[in-house]
């Protein structure tokens, strides 16, 4: 049975070849992504160029609190997740690949939660373009524009993460179902460096969005 | 990579993320702060990127893939550069002035 189970796809030589293949996939749809956020990059960058004491200012009123304790739970989770891919890989048993599964869905959850909080600050503060903005002093456009690039930054991040949730659910599953018993572990592997990718977007995004304008 | 490296990787990324954050609080330098704070967390991403997502270990084509996502990615901001950074005018004046 488990013989049957780990023959490759009829188009691969063998089985390392499949996993690659996959690999290889993932790479080249993370390369892509690298540039699609990387536009939203660029407008900061040129931006912040313009408008450096704005950028400051808009800056230092992000909620970095929760910030800061949702970067903490994005680091944690990309420990959890990798800890999920050893244990797949070295068919340590369906119940800890299970409980790491779960640790990173939960953690990614409560980041969710945090933002979502988060949001309802910043709403509550005045901070949210073309809704409810306003914004002290003669800076108040180019501080608008940070704004702008923060909800068009942490939201886009947060659909990547919702995306992230789904596929950790999914392993979940197939995980309490038995696929991974055999040593089969290629969507583990694929599912955590997407997740590790949009954690480290996060590491970006809070040093570019939460630091700035914090120094006396 | 063993549990134990996972751990040891995972304290490095936070024991980084806090000096990224005392830097931040701590050191006024000004416009230098967001190149501190890009520094450190360049740092951290390569840490996730080298270890984590097991680049060091990986085949030539997945380093090669993730090489020209970066190498792409610097052509577009480097090119931009090139035309923001010469602008007599900046900020174009379809924005509003800012003193």
């Amino acid at each position: 049975m488990t013989a049957e189970l780990l023959r490759p796809h009829e188009q691969f030589r063998d089985l390392s070849q499949q996993r690659e293949v996959a690999t290889l996939g993932i790479w080249v749809f993370l390369a892509s992504e690298m540039l699609f956020f990387g536009g939203m990059w660029a407008a900061y960058y040129v931006y912040r160029l313009a408008y450096p004491a704005a950028f400051r200012a808009a800056a230092s009123r992000t909620e970095i609190t929760i910030g800061a304790i949702n970067t903490a739970i994005l680091l944690t989770s990309a420990f959890v997740m990798s800890l999920a891919d050893h244990v797949a890989t070295a068919r340590l048993g369906r119940r800890w690949l299970i409980l790491c599964l779960t640790a990173t869905l939960l953690l990614g959850l409560t980041f969710l939660g945090l933002k979502g909080l988060e949001y309802s600050h910043d709403y509550a503060k005045h901070l949210v373009p073309g809704v409810n903005f306003s914004f002290p002093g003669p800076l108040a456009g180019p501080a608008e524009l940070f704004w702008v690039l923060y909800f068009a930054m942490t939201g886009i991040h947060m659909v990547h993460l919702l995306a992230g949730l789904g596929l950790v659910l999914s392993l979940i599953i197939m995980a309490a179902r038995g696929r991974f018993d055999t040593g089969y572990s290629a969507p583990v592997e694929i599912v955590g460096l997407y997740w590790h990718f949009v954690d480290l977007v996060w590491i970006l995004l809070f040093a570019i969005l939460y630091l700035p304008g914090r120094a006396p | 990579m063993t549990p134990r490296r996972m751990i040891l990787v995972w304290l490095a990324l936070l024991l980084l993320f806090g000096a990224n954050l005392a830097g931040a609080y701590y050191l006024p330098l000004g416009n230098a702060n967001i190149a501190l704070a890009l520094g450190i967390a360049v740092l951290q991403i390569a840490l996730v990127v080298a270890l984590f997502m097991k680049l060091r270990w990986a085949a030539s084509l997945m380093r090669v893939c993730a090489a020209a996502g970066l190498f792409w990615l610097l052509v577009m901001i480097g090119l931009m550069t090139t035309d923001y950074l010469t602008r007599t005018a900046f900020p174009p004046s379809f924005l509003a002035p800012v003193k």
